[in-house]
């Protein structure tokens, strides 16, 4: 049993998963999806699609040089079955794994710490040109000669407002003997 | 999926390049369609020239054109499941010729074969074959 890589995407193609083409001159192109197919069926190119692992390392954005890389290939020799072997290497798959993936994440600072200062240096000279662009205009003073006249507000009486006459002890009530 | 009219290129040296389906040898399941390992029975399009020393030779067998023969189906472009829920799927459609008896008509294979084969009993086809996929 074997864990092929796809193709176009390199992700792990596990059994019973995907799809294989075979080309007339007998080499197999494996795809994990339908995707992956329907892609190279376009003949697009992995390195030149940004979603493939192909791409993301020749556009230096994944580790390509790194010694945690080389653990994981097709080896064509077949081994004895050895428990002390098995047991070391599963061990070995653990240990590997985290040590990758802290060299992955010290890669990744690397990379976006270069990222960001290359980020505001263009988005300094981005907006110096916006600015060059637009004159702003200062807003021409008007001298006025008269101040504005305040209008008094008109006061009107709250008394007797209301049509009704007011019964004793309540208000709004109807004539009582 | 090879059904009536169905040409498929042969990769055995009998002498025939390009084959059209006829009829597709009826199985349990096949409903009609003929997929790896299936024997049809198909007409030749299309032949090698048969040289004079070849007509000279009684026991080498002619295949010209227009003749019937029985084939049997290697290479298929539409995809075949594998038990393990793979599919495998090839650049054309392709057969080896037969006689009555199944038998290959020819003594060699050039190409790619699917590996279905030694599954639907076409042993011998495989072990011919140079790659086997």
């Amino acid at each position: 049993m074997r864990i092929e890589k796809c193709y176009f995407c390199s992700t792990n193609v596990y059994p019973g998963h995907g799809s294989a083409f075979v080309r007339n001159d007998a080499k197999v192109f494996r795809f994990c999806t339908s995707k992956c197919h329907k892609n190279f069926k376009m003949k697009r190119n992995p390195r030149k699609v940004r979603w493939t692992k192909a791409f993301r390392k020749a556009a230096g954005k994944e580790m390509t040089i790194d010694s945690t890389i080389d653990f994981e290939k097709r080896r064509n020799v077949p081994i004895r079955y050895d428990r002390e072997l098995v047991q070391t290497t599963v061990k070995a798959i653990k240990r590997i794994g985290e040590i990758k993936q802290r060299r992955e994440h010290a890669f990744w600072k690397q990379r976006m710490a270069a990222a960001r200062e290359k980020h505001r240096a263009h988005r300094i000279k981005k907006l110096a040109a916006k600015t060059a662009a637009i004159k702003l205009v200062e807003p021409i003073a008007v001298e006025s000669a008269e101040p504005e006249k305040i209008l008094e507000k008109i006061k009107v009486s709250a008394k007797g407002r209301s049509a009704l006459i007011q019964g004793e002890g309540r208000s709004m009530g109807m004539d009582i003997d | 999926m090879i059904g009536l009219k169905g040409t498929l290129n042969v990769i055995d040296n009998s002498g025939a390049l390009l084959i059209e389906c006829v009829n597709v040898l009826k199985q349990k399941v096949n409903n009609g369609w003929g997929s790896v390992g299936d024997e049809i029975v198909c007409v030749v399009k299309r032949a090698r020239p048969v040289s004079a020393a070849a007509q000279a030779s009684t026991t080498a067998v002619k295949v010209r054109r227009g003749d019937v023969r029985r084939a049997v189906i290697v290479r298929t472009k539409k995809a075949v499941r594998r038990p393990d829920g793979r599919f495998v799927r090839f650049d054309d459609n392709a057969a080896v010729l037969l006689n009555n008896k199944r038998e290959m008509l020819g003594t060699r294979i050039g190409g790619v074969v699917s590996a279905d084969l030694r599954m639907k009993g076409w042993g011998k086809i495989v072990s011919l074959a140079p790659k086997v996929v």
